[in-house]
C-alpha cells in the first residue's frame, strides 16, 4: 500500500514540472509587453526600462525558467507586479476563502445529490424521477454566471449578494457552485444504484423478507456509492479550482478572484502562481481519489 | 435515510431562521462605495490611477476646488504663497500646527523629503513629471547626473518652504494640486519598504486614515478626528472591491453601497433609468475630451481638406444621444469646459455629409480612399464608437475599416507614431491647458501620440506658451493653439465631453461632483442622514 502511494506521488513530480514549463511558456508567448500595459497613458521610457530590469524581462527564456523553478522550490513564486506583494503570501491569504466555499459547495452537492439520486432510483420512471433528473440535467447544463445572476436577483432582498464578511454571504455562492456538482452526483448515484439493484444478492435480500428500506440502506447503497465517493474526491479539487467565476461574481477574495485580477492587470507572476497552485490542487485531488479507490477496492492495486 | 432527512430538515430550519436577518439594514455612519479592483498602491508616487487614497488620506500644499463654478487653486497645507516677479521662486507659508495621523508634526522638511523621494531614481516613481525639468536639480537627480538631491526645494524654516524653478511654469500650482503632490511624513515613511502596501505605516495629514486593507475585499478609511480643517462628519469610508457590474448594482439596491459610480459600470445606467432611480442620479461636467485623432503622417490624412471633410462627416450629437443618453455636451474645441482657456464661443463643427463628399471630390478622392481606425481590443465601448465613426466615414465614400490591437501593441505602435487614426478620451490631471495641448501636440509628444503634427508656427507657440507668466497672454496663446489644431489644421475631431454620473442613496448629503476628469474624488464634505 505504502509502495503504491509512493509510486503515485513520484509520478506527480514530472507532471508538475511539465505543467510549470507549459504555463511559463504560454504566458511568455502572449503578445505584448506587460510594462507598456502597466504604464498605459503615462508611458515614461526610463521607468519602463527600470521596471523591465526589475522584473527580469530582458533575461533569456530558459534563464528565467531556471530561476523560477529554483525559487519555486524555495516556496517563492515571485512578487505580484500590481500589488507589490509576494505571490505565495497572496495565495495563502486567499486560499482559506476558496477552501471554505469549495467545502460548503461539496457538502451541499452531497446533501442534495445523494438523496435525490436514491429517490430517483427507487422510484424509477415515476414523475418524481423524471422531475429530479430533469432538474439535475438543468443544473449540470446551466452556466455558472447565469445561475448566479438569477439567484442574486431572486434573493437580493434577503441575502447578501457580495462579500463573505458574515457566513450568510456564503449561502448563494455555495448553491451556485454546488448546483452542477449536485446534479452530477444525483445522476451518478441513480445509475449506480439501479445497476446494483439488479444484482442477485439484492434479490436474495428481498426474498429473505427484508423491508425495501433495509435492502437499499444495508445492501445496495454500500456498493452503489463506491464510484460516487471517488468522484466526490476529484470533485473537491475541481470545486477548489473552478470557483473563478463564482468568486468574482460574488466578490469573494479567493484564489479565483486573484486569478481574474491577475489577468485583467497582466500580472504575470500572480497569474503563474495561481495557475500552478490550481494545477497542484488538481494533482492532489486525483492522487487522493486514486488512493481512496485502492483502499475501497483492493483489486485496483494489482494493476 | 432518516438521518439524512433530519439533517436536511435541520439545515432548512437554520437557513429559515438566519435569512430574515441576513441583510441587516446598515444605518451606520460609514460611507460605503465600491471599486472594481484593489488600489494599486497606497503610495500615490507609485500609481497613476488609484487616486481615492491620496485624495482622502493625504493633503497637498495647494488644492483645486470648484469656486463659483470654476476650478481654482485654493490653500491646502500652505495657507498662502508668494511668487517672485520673474516667476522662478515660489515660497509657501505652511499652516501651523498640522500633524500627521500618527501624531508627528508636519514641517517644511516633510515637503523637501516628499519631492526628493519622488525624484530619487531608485524609487521608479510614476508621477515624477510633476517636478522633472521644472524644479531646479530635479531632472539631474532623476537622471543620475547628480546625487545632491533636488536642489530647488529648501526648507527656510519649519513653516516655510521654497521652490526654485528652472523656467517660469504657469501651471506649477495646478500641478502641485494633483494627487501626485501628496505630502509624506519623513519620520514614518523614509526607508520603510512596505509603505505602499501596509496601512499600519501609512500616515498622511488628510481627513481619513487607511486603517485596514483586506485584499480583494475591502479597504477601510477611518475619519481623522484631528484633521486640521475639522473632523469629517462621517465615521469613515468602506471601499468594497467588487468586479461584477450586476453585483455592484444589486449591492446598491440592497443599500450595501451608498454611491453608485457609473464610471465602473456604464452598462447599468439604463437599468437605473428604467427602474425609478432617475431622481437619485446626479451629474456634473467632466473635464475631459472624447476625440478622434487623425494621424497626419498617413496619406491622404496629410491633406488638411480631407481631414476637414472627415470632421464634417460625423453626426456627433447622435453618438452622444445613442451611446450616453445625451449626458454631456458637444465640443468644438480640444480644451473642454472646466479647464482654463476653454473657448465656449469656438466655431461649431457642422454635420454636413454632402459638403464632405464635395470636398473629397474636389481633392481628387471622389472614389474614396482606404482608411484604418485603430482601437484597443479590450474596450467594448471604444469598439462600438469606432464602428459608428467608421460607418459615418463610409457614408461619405471612404473605405474605412476598424482594426483591433491588443493593449500592449496599441501603446507600442502609438509610441512609434505609426498608430492609425483613433478614437479615445483624455481627462484633466490638473487644471491647465498645457495638460491637453502639450500632451498631444507639442514637439516632444506629437509623434508618441501618433498625431505627427507639423505646423512649425504652432509648435513654436506651444513651447513658448508653457513659459509665459502673463496669464492673459498665455490664455490667448492656448486659444490660438486650440483653434489651430481643431479648425485651421483639423488634426483632431473633438467629439463631446461627458458628464460624471452617480446614483446616490437618499442618505448621502453634501455630495459634490468633482471638477476633474478622474473617477476618484474626495469624500470629505459628505454627511449621512439617519
Amino acid at each position: 500500500m505504502v509502495k503504491h502511494i509512493a509510486k503515485r506521488i513520484l509520478v506527480t513530480i514530472p507532471v508538475l514540472l511539465g505543467i510549470v514549463l507549459l504555463i511559463f511558456f504560454m504566458l511568455q508567448v502572449v503578445p505584448g509587453d506587460p510594462v507598456t500595459v502597466m504604464m498605459k497613458e503615462h508611458l515614461k521610457e526610463d521607468v519602463v526600462e527600470g521596471l523591465r530590469q526589475s522584473m527580469h524581462l530582458d533575461d533569456p527564456f530558459f534563464v528565467r525558467y531556471y530561476h523560477y523553478i529554483l525559487d519555486m522550490l524555495h516556496g517563492d513564486l515571485g512578487t505580484s507586479w500590481k500589488l507589490s506583494r509576494p505571490v505565495t503570501g497572496l495565495i495563502a491569504g486567499a486560499f482559506p476563502y476558496t477552501l471554505r466555499l469549495a467545502v460548503a459547495a461539496a457538502l451541499f452537492s452531497w446533501i442534495m445529490g445523494i438523496p435525490v439520486g436514491i429517490i430517483s432510483a427507487v422510484k424509477k420512471n415515476s414523475l418524481i424521477d423524471h422531475l429530479s433528473m430533469g432538474v439535475s440535467l438543468f443544473g449540470v447544463s446551466m452556466p455558472v454566471f447565469w445561475v448566479a445572476l438569477i439567484l442574486q436577483n431572486t434573493f437580493k432582498n434577503v441575502l447578501p449578494v457580495s462579500g463573505v464578511k458574515s457566513w450568510t454571504g456564503y449561502i448563494l455562492p455555495t448553491i451556485v457552485l454546488g448546483w452542477s456538482s449536485a446534479g452530477r452526483i444525483a445522476r451518478l448515484t441513480r445509475s449506480n444504484l439501479l445497476e446494483v439493484l439488479r444484482n442477485d444478492y439484492i434479490r436474495t435480500a428481498r426474498s429473505k423478507g427484508l423491508s425495501p428500506l433495509k435492502v437499499i440502506t444495508r445492501h445496495a447503497l454500500k456498493n452503489a456509492l463506491i464510484p460516487v465517493i471517488t468522484v466526490m474526491a476529484i470533485q473537491i479539487s475541481s470545486l477548489l479550482s473552478g470557483a473563478v467565476i463564482t468568486e468574482s461574481v460574488f466578490a469573494i477574495p479567493g484564489v479565483g478572484s486573484l486569478a481574474v485580477s491577475a489577468i485583467n492587470n497582466r500580472d504575470m507572476p500572480l497569474l503563474q502562481g495561481t495557475v500552478i497552485f490550481t494545477a497542484l490542487l488538481i494533482i492532489a485531488g486525483n492522487l487522493v481519489a486514486d488512493i481512496l479507490y485502492s483502499v475501497i477496492d483492493p483489486r485496483i492495486r494489482v494493476d | 435515510m432518516k438521518r439524512i432527512i433530519s439533517m436536511l430538515a435541520a439545515l432548512a430550519l437554520v437557513l429559515a431562521l438566519a435569512v430574515p436577518c441576513a441583510v441587516a439594514e446598515e444605518k451606520d455612519n460609514w460611507l460605503h462605495i465600491f471599486y472594481t479592483d484593489d488600489p494599486e498602491s497606497l503610495d500615490v508616487q507609485a500609481t497613476t490611477d488609484s487616486y481615492t487614497i491620496p485624495l482622502n488620506c493625504f493633503d497637498r500644499l495647494v488644492e483645486t476646488d470648484t469656486v463659483d463654478g470654476e476650478p481654482q487653486v485654493i490653500p491646502g497645507l500652505a495657507d498662502s504663497w508668494d511668487i517672485s516677479d520673474d516667476g522662478l521662486t515660489y515660497t509657501f507659508h505652511l499652516h501651523p500646527g498640522v500633524t500627521f495621523q500618527n501624531g508627528d508634526p508636519f514641517t517644511a522638511d516633510d515637503v523637501v523629503y516628499t519631492v526628493n523621494r519622488m525624484m530619487d531614481p531608485v524609487n521608479l516613481t510614476k508621477n515624477y513629471d510633476l517636478y522633472y525639468g521644472i524644479v531646479e536639480g530635479a531632472a539631474e537627480y532623476r537622471d543620475g547626473e547628480s546625487d545632491a538631491g533636488v536642489t530647488g526645494v529648501t526648507a527656510i524654516d519649519d513653516e516655510t518652504v521654497e521652490f526654485k524653478l528652472v523656467t517660469p511654469c504657469a501651471s506649477f500650482l495646478s500641478r502641485l494640486a494633483t494627487p501626485g503632490g501628496a505630502v509624506y511624513n519623513r519620520e514614518s515613511t523614509e526607508g520603510v519598504e512596505d509603505f505602499g502596501v501596509n496601512p499600519a505605516v501609512c500616515f498622511g495629514t488628510g481627513p481619513f486614515q487607511v486603517t485596514e486593507w483586506e485584499l480583494g475585499s475591502t479597504v477601510t478609511l477611518t475619519a481623522n478626528k484631528d484633521y486640521f480643517k475639522g473632523a469629517p462628519a462621517i465615521d469613515g469610508i468602506v471601499m468594497h472591491i467588487v468586479s461584477d457590474a450586476d453585483t455592484q448594482r444589486m449591492m446598491f439596491e440592497q443599500g450595501t453601497v451608498d454611491v453608485f459610480n457609473f464610471d465602473y459600470a456604464e452598462s447599468q445606467l439604463q437599468w437605473f433609468l428604467d427602474n425609478g432611480y432617475a431622481d437619485q442620479i446626479v451629474s456634473g461636467t467632466r473635464a475631459g475630451t472624447y476625440y478622434f485623432m487623425f494621424n497626419t503622417a498617413i496619406e491622404p490624412l496629410d491633406n488638411v481638406n480631407v481631414r476637414k471633410a472627415l470632421q464634417m462627416a460625423v453626426d456627433r450629437q447622435t453618438i452622444l444621444d445613442q451611446m450616453y443618453g445625451g449626458e454631456g455636451a458637444l465640443l468644438s474645441s480640444f480644451i473642454p469646459a472646466g479647464i482654463l482657456s476653454h473657448n465656449p464661443d469656438a466655431e461649431p463643427i457642422p454635420y454636413d455629409p454632402e459638403q464632405a463628399k464635395q470636398i473629397l471630390a474636389d481633392e481628387g478622392y471622389a472614389d474614396g480612399f482606404d482608411m484604418e481606425l485603430a482601437v484597443m481590443a479590450d474596450s467594448k465601448t471604444s469598439l462600438d464608437i469606432s464602428t459608428i465613426l467608421c460607418s459615418y466615414f463610409q457614408a461619405v465614400g471612404v473605405r474605412a475599416t476598424v482594426t483591433q490591437y491588443d493593449e500592449s501593441s496599441y501603446y507600442d505602435i502609438r509610441r512609434d507614431g505609426q498608430l492609425p487614426s483613433y478614437y479615445n478620451s483624455w481627462s484633466a490631471d490638473y487644471n491647465d491647458p498645457d495638460n491637453f495641448l502639450d500632451t498631444f501636440f507639442a514637439r516632444h509628444n506629437t509623434v508618441g501620440r501618433s498625431v505627427n503634427y507639423s505646423n512649425e508656427e504652432i509648435l513654436d507657440l506651444i513651447d513658448a506658451a508653457g513659459l509665459m507668466t502673463d496669464a492673459d497672454e498665455r490664455l490667448a496663446a492656448y486659444q490660438k493653439i486650440d483653434n489651430a489644431v481643431v479648425h485651421e489644421d483639423a488634426v483632431v475631431l473633438p467629439l463631446y465631453q461627458r458628464n460624471h454620473l452617480f446614483c446616490l442613496s437618499p442618505r448621502v448629503q453634501g455630495f459634490k461632483v468633482s471638477w476633474n476628469g478622474w473617477s476618484d474624488m474626495s469624500f470629505y464634505g459628505i454627511t449621512l442622514a439617519d
